[in-house]
């Protein structure tokens, strides 16, 4: 079984999505961009971002009346005849969106394929588990195995994280409910486990054959080294042991292993980082640069938060330092990294940086005076909300 | 899936030989850009300090390093207020690009730091201190000097946000007090007064062409306010019918600029605002007593809006 669309119409498609960013940063002309489109003809409707967007709430809010008129047919039989109707349903939403909507109209990803692929999943694993009576580990399987036929198939990128989560949760759950030395090892297993699945998806993203689903892979690797990485990390353990094992710890003590989770929640951040940057990884790069907060904080977190605004202000400063002078040691290149922005990232819009500072300082001036008057009612929501 | 583009295109002889040797290292990975990192993190570097350096002054008033913690943040202040002023470039009415890729940072840590100076020095020598509102008002008034001086967007959204906390301050502050948050009067009318005010300058600024490239944010940030003033009116419920007008007219200038600009953000926003007040008349007038119809209006909704998005598919291509 291959994707649902055509490949060499996807092919085109992100030729032209490439040479579009490479217009824009003026390395080709107008003139060569129109001939490149027209060498490249893709037949497939798929609109902007917002557009997809607003596809995508009205084919939601259309299908809830669909549902609805579903729900008043079937309500009043019993649970078997809901539960197979409800994957009946999901089955044709499925077939609904593969041969009509994407064969015939020859959307791609247009808001209308993910609102039909997302309904499709939803009635299908639903009406599983109503048939199975919602027992948790033929569910998380089959959940598994239908959000990754979506992501497979539709190259949906939602799916593929929700899927791997769902995975993450089914190694969880299958090794936890086995007791004893099994739940002790759970992290162990976790790391092993999750890389893994990144050195399989970096293998397969390097396959060419593999090509159309490299997005979907970049979500598999990414959240690989997470996972891989919280696992390890010291706070994820403790608590989770705490809460979930039991495991009672008094003053003095320390969970099993604690030295070895120490270490990784130092060591594994540094690893990404310095594999980031001698293999030129993007994807390591940013994920260590992600863990390396979330070990600060960790480690922050058992010494004590005595002096939070200390602590944010020294971690300002540091990061402005980095910052500035990273810019300053990056402008010539080294090592093959640069500080200019070569061919501008697809979302990073002047207009939506705008929007983020607004939502984020927006309130400081009026906060601040606010913790001073005491009760001063909503002055910080009213600013920083732009919108009251 | 691009990786082997560039070689691609040379061989059909899309490109030359000099581009390929331009875009070849960027594509597969040999050059790599950190500009998007190094930005998020002198942002959230800004975030941080000045979020921490305004809880420890205000938390440590009266004490000895207090005087001097302040005349360091000033000196910060200073320092970013002579690096802008020496490296920027003279104001100008057009886009203006910044020097370095981290100046619009400097301008923003200058800025921000010299608002909790001016906030502190009002609080400790008691100055404006029955007008809360007028310090809002002196800050907006400062963003927007900067905003402009120094061509910041970001900045600029500051600006619009304090100018909005100023007015919905002074329209009913004593509401707040009494406990009556629910009532807050006419809020929603300046809201919808505010929204108006502002898009119309920010056309008549873009028409007489200051500062095109701010107009995107302007008139997100008043179609935005309208709106949700008009929504709330809509819900108020007595006088309905000319909240929904109201909301009809925004829809239309929303969809109008949509096409000029070529922007789908605002065809999104006239979408929502738009459904939600047909949906509160039409349950007003038939949904309420026919529940079951409920359903054949989404169907039919959805198909209506589908059909409109797919028909005028023409009007709203992919901007080139």
């Amino acid at each position: 079984m291959r994707s649902a669309y055509n490949i060499i119409w996807l092919y085109n498609l992100e030729v032209i999505k490439e040479t579009k960013r490479w217009l824009k940063a003026r390395f080709i002309e107008e003139a060569q961009f129109k001939t490149i489109v027209e060498a490249h003809p893709s037949s497939f409707y798929h609109p902007n971002f917002i557009i997809r967007i607003i596809i995508f709430a009205a084919t939601l809010i259309g299908l809830s009346g669909v549902t609805g008129l579903f729900a008043l047919i079937v309500l009043d039989t019993d649970q078997i005849v809901i539960s197979i109707s409800c994957i009946l349903y999901g089955i044709g939403s499925f077939v609904l969106v593969d041969q009509i909507v994407i064969k015939n109209y020859k959307h791609y990803k247009s808001g209308l394929t993910e609102a039909l692929i997302y309904h499709a999943c939803g009635f299908t694993i639903g009406g599983f588990a109503g048939l199975i009576d919602f027992s948790i580990l033929p569910l998380l399987l089959f959940s598994v195995l239908v959000l990754s036929f979506a992501a497979y198939r539709y190259l949906d990128l939602l799916t593929t994280a929700v899927a791997f989560f769902t995975f993450a949760y089914l190694v969880f759950y299958s090794f936890f409910s086995l007791d004893g030395v099994f739940q002790q090892i759970i992290s162990f297993i976790f790391i092993l486990c999750f890389s893994t699945l990144y050195f399989l998806s970096k293998k397969i993203k390097s396959k060419s054959n593999f090509a159309i689903w490299s997005n979907n892979l970049v979500i598999v690797e990414s959240l690989s080294l997470l996972m891989a990485y919280l696992a390890g990390n010291y706070l994820v353990v403790r608590e989770l042991s705490v809460n979930l094992m039991g495991i009672v710890i008094e003053g003095g003590q320390d969970i099993p292993f604690a030295f070895l989770f120490y270490g990784f929640t130092v060591l594994i951040p540094i690893a990404y980082l310095y594999f980031g940057i001698k293999n030129k990884d993007v994807v390591l790069l940013r994920v260590s640069l992600l863990v390396l907060a979330c070990s600060v904080f960790t480690l922050k977190y058992y010494d004590g938060f005595d002096h939070p605004e200390v602590l944010l202000t020294a971690s300002g400063i540091i990061l402005l330092g980095i910052g500035l002078i990273l810019f300053r040691f990056l402008k010539t290149i080294r090592n093959g990294f640069t500080r200019e922005d070569l061919i501008s990232e697809k979302w990073a819009s002047m207009d939506a940086g705008a929007f983020i500072i607004s939502q984020t300082l927006g309130g400081n001036p009026i906060t601040v005076d606010e913790s001073f008057q005491g009760g001063g009612g909503n002055f910080g929501g009213g600013g920083s909300s732009g919108s009251f | 899936m691009i990786r082997n583009t560039p070689r691609d295109l040379l061989e059909k002889g899309l490109i030359s030989e000099a581009q390929f040797n331009q875009i070849e290292p960027i594509v597969s990975g040999k050059l790599v850009s950190v500009f998007y990192e190094l930005r998020t993190m002198l942002y959230l570097g800004v975030v941080l300090f000045t979020g921490g350096i305004g809880i420890l002054i205000y938390e440590n008033i009266g004490d000895l390093g207090h005087l001097i913690s302040i005349l360091l943040l000033s000196v910060i202040t200073l320092v970013c207020f002579w690096y802008v002023f020496t490296k920027g470039f003279p104001f100008s009415i057009e886009k203006v690009k910044p020097p370095t890729p981290y100046f619009d940072y400097i301008v923003l840590l200058g800025s921000l730091l010299f608002i909790s100076v001016q906030g502190y020095l009002q609080f400790q020598y008691g100055l404006l201190e029955d007008n809360l509102g007028w310090s809002t008002l002196i800050s907006a008034a400062f963003f927007f000097y900067i905003a402009y001086r120094f061509n910041n967007l970001g900045i600029l959204s500051l600006a619009i946000t304090a100018l909005a906390s100023f007015w919905s301050i002074s329209v009913s502050p004593q509401k707040w007090y009494s406990d009556n948050f629910l009532e807050t009067a006419h809020l929603h009318i300046t809201a919808i007064f505010f929204g108006s005010i502002l898009g119309a300058l920010a056309m008549v600024l873009n028409w007489k062409s200051i500062k095109k490239h701010f107009t995107f944010t302007y008139i997100n940030f008043s179609i935005l306010i309208f709106f949700v003033g008009a929504t709330a009116g809509l819900f108020e419920g007595n006088l309905y019918l000319i909240y929904l007008l109201l909301i009809y007219a925004g829809c239309f200038f929303a969809i109008y600029y949509a096409k000029r600009e070529r922007s789908f953000l605002f065809l999104l926003y006239a979408f929502v605002f738009g459904y939600v007040g047909t949906t509160y008349l039409m349950v007003d007038l038939i949904l309420d007593k026919v529940p079951e119809l409920i359903f054949y209006y989404a169907i039919l909704s959805c198909g209506g809006f589908v059909y409109f998005i797919l028909s005028y598919k023409k009007f709203f291509t992919r901007k080139a």
